[in-house]
């Protein structure tokens, strides 16, 4: 499983002319240190990184907060017509990604016509549209079912509010799901390269894997060791935060399903 | 707990030094943004005193393509150029990912109106119909139209009409090992000319080394782009991928059938090609291990520098006529204001005027569009440099448009089936083109 990664940083410090030798050659003979230099500057990288991150982190925040309030509701709380609500939100889930593209870049171009801070290549355009997300809402809410309903009753018989229940108790309960989510959220949003291709057209607002396809030639004139380099690095802030949430993650997978 | 910590501070550090880094990396790089690279100071700041009357302001138009790595910087060089020497016009250049990329892009900015004043696009003429775009046809002149090879015009047709301008181009070209030739007693002076001389060479070609029983070397294999060989060799034996009036694909004719029952023996019955391995054959010919490659003329600059080998290239070889498909992209001008569609189309000019495209070929090997070209004194040092190249500029006269339909994806994509069925043996050649074509021609609205 470790493979694929094995070889990205192996092709990265090759030639050009090696990357296809055959026998696949798993040290390369020489070390070529400059393809990560060649690679760095052939793109405005580190406006790419700020961007992706700062993109990355406020759809992650978002999607966390709104997902719980959502999920919370749908678990905890009982209103007319829930279900059929969860139900309408879970086919959402349904819809091909490519069907809701040209909707939502008219919807930001007219939004940008009334206020330009709102319409396309701006941040805006490229956090918006991922603020919610019904498998967030589905996560947490399986997660949210487990509490025990008599946490809920102790903590009414209290004086615990709602708001409180959910942030001081739901909450700390849930990490492994909250952690997952994160995660998923985090390298779906550091991954996506379409929507930001489409939305901006500056070079200030764009993220890392427009950067990566710099090094994708048209036809196969693709500088692959660069590409591999590149690749190397823009994939470090996602093996970042998964280390960081590592257990958490191991635990949310173990746990769902097993009743406390 | 500590280690968690570290990871975090990391990321908290790699945050404040991306952010730290952004006032610099909005300096302009001379590789993006041209907007704010020399030519501005010409335009704001002249270097004469400010008594003399500012020049009047140039028309800003925006140009989007999608060429990547090393070819990408050739087009913005070229922009940068241009900038420098316009009066009358600024260009701001935007990269757009790949062809498939760009006519995404494309298709949301017509729908948004929010077009650029000049695009590169593959495939372009299925913006044909859009409405967004001036058609190429009303503006260029009559000398342009004798200059450009007759096969780039009718790459550009939608309906008969040019709608857009020929850019970088490529075609399939015949790759071949000299010394293999050497070595197996060919002249390496003489590649095959017609598909016969094609079987008897792959044969010679065709070696089994350590005595197992399976080829180690073969004659000859194909690049993955399979279904743009077999629209050559379709064209080549006399045979036509689209009907005359575009209303459905008729490659399951004899001439067709014939040509995929060609391409199948020299798997099955001749045994000069391993079955479905064109991943590989372009590795395997800088390997050695090739002794013929079809593939694409843009390959020839990686080649010659990769191979430990004498390269040849030749035309592709022809059966009852010769016939090289062209291949890339095209310029767009796109319906804005007056004033920048002229803008526009003198850039497009420019971009494609015998100089720029005699550079364009000689930095990256996409092929001349102009007959004026072969005749350029800077021509000769090229070929003197880079013999092989001769040849991608003399098979022009037999260059042929396959033409662009809405459902060309779609086929190309059930040719190279029909090829797979075909080098597998799980179909005949007749069976495989009828089932591609009647996918297609349901799909086109017909029988």
């Amino acid at each position: 499983m470790i493979l694929p990664f094995v070889w990205m940083i192996s092709t990265s410090f090759k030639s050009q002319s090696e990357v296809f030798a055959y026998p696949p050659q798993w040290i390369p003979t020489e070390f070529h240190w400059q393809n990560y230099v060649q690679a760095w500057n052939a793109a405005p990288f580190p406006r790419y990184f700020f961007n992706s991150v700062v993109v990355a982190l406020a759809v992650t925040f978002g999607d966390l907060f709104t997902s719980a309030l959502a999920a919370y509701a749908f678990a905890r709380m009982k209103f007319p017509g829930r279900d059929a609500i969860f139900l309408i939100y879970l086919s959402s889930l349904m819809i091909p990604h490519q069907m809701t593209i040209l909707p939502s870049f008219l919807l930001l171009k007219n939004l940008g016509d009334l206020w330009a801070p709102l319409g396309l290549d701006t941040y805006f355009a490229l956090i918006a549209p991922f603020l919610a997300s019904a498998f967030g809402v589905f996560l947490l809410r399986q997660s949210f079912m487990q509490i025990p309903n008599e946490l809920e009753d102790a903590a009414i018989l209290d004086g615990c509010g709602r708001a409180r229940f959910l942030w001081e108790i739901v909450i700390p309960l849930s990490r492994p799901a909250l952690a997952t989510l994160a995660l998923f959220t985090f390298m779906g949003n550091w991954n996506s390269y379409l929507w930001p291709l489409i939305v901006t057209n500056s070079d200030t607002l764009r993220t890392v894997q427009i950067g990566l396809r710099y090094f994708i030639g048209q036809e196969g004139a693709s500088q692959w060791g660069l590409l591999m380099a590149a690749a190397v690095f823009v994939s470090l802030p996602v093996v970042l935060i998964y280390l960081i949430v590592q257990r958490q993650f191991v635990q949310g997978i173990a746990s769902t399903g097993i009743k406390q | 707990m500590t280690a968690r910590k570290i990871l975090l501070i990391s990321l908290l550090v790699m945050i404040t030094l991306a952010a730290c880094a952004t006032p610099t990396a909005e300096a302009p790089k001379a590789t993006v943004a041209p907007t704010t690279a020399p030519a501005a100071p010409a335009t704001s700041a002249p270097t004469a005193v400010a008594a003399t009357p500012a020049p009047a302001p140039k028309t800003k138009i925006t140009f989007w393509y999608a060429l990547s790595g090393a070819q990408g910087k050739v087009i913005e060089d070229m922009v940068t150029k241009y900038n420098q020497t316009s009066k009358t016009a600024q260009v701001e250049v935007i990269f757009q990912g790949s062809y498939a990329d760009i006519a995404q892009k494309l298709t949301a900015a017509i729908t948004a109106k929010t077009v650029p004043d000049v695009a590169q696009m593959g495939g372009a003429p299925t913006l044909g119909e859009s409405g967004a775009i001036v058609p190429v046809a009303d503006l260029v002149s009559d000398a342009d139209k004798k200059d450009i090879f007759d096969g780039f015009w009718d790459y550009n047709k939608f309906n008969g009409k040019v709608v857009s301008m020929p850019f970088n181009n490529s075609t399939p070209m015949l790759y071949y090992n000299k010394d293999l030739f050497i070595a197996a007693g060919l002249d390496p002076n003489k590649p095959p000319t017609n598909w016969d001389e094609l079987v008897t060479a792959a044969k010679a070609l065709t070696k089994d080394t350590n005595g197992d029983g399976k080829p180690d070397q073969w004659g000859f294999n194909t690049h993955t782009d399979t279904h743009w060989y077999l629209s050559a060799m379709i064209m080549q034996n006399g045979g036509k991928i689209l009907s005359d009036d575009g209303k459905k694909v008729i490659y399951n004719s004899p001439e067709g059938i014939e040509a995929l029952q060609f391409w199948g023996d020299l798997v099955t019955k001749n045994k000069v090609m391993p079955p479905n391995q064109h991943a590989q054959a372009g590795a395997d010919f800088t390997a050695g291990k090739l002794g013929m490659l079809m593939r694409s003329s843009t390959f020839l600059a990686t080649v010659e520098k990769d191979a430990k080998f004498k390269v040849g290239v030749a035309i592709l070889p022809g059966k009852k006529i010769k016939s090289v498909p062209i291949g890339g992209a095209s310029l767009l001008v796109f319906k804005t204001t007056a004033e920048r569609q002229k803008a526009a189309w003198e850039f497009v000019q420019w971009m494609t005027n015998a100089d720029n495209s005699l550079d364009l070929f000689i930095q990256t090997n996409y092929v001349p569009i102009r007959k004026s070209v072969a005749g350029l004194p800077a021509v000769k040092d090229f070929i003197a440099k880079s013999p092989n190249s001769e040849v991608l500029i003399k098979q022009l006269e037999f260059a042929s448009a396959i033409p662009i339909f809405f459902e060309l994806g779609n086929s190309d994509e059930q040719l190279r089936k029909a090829v797979e069925k075909v080098e597998l043996g799980s179909g005949t050649a007749k069976d495989a083109l009828d089932v591609a074509a009647s996918v297609i021609n349901k799909a086109l609205g017909g029988p």
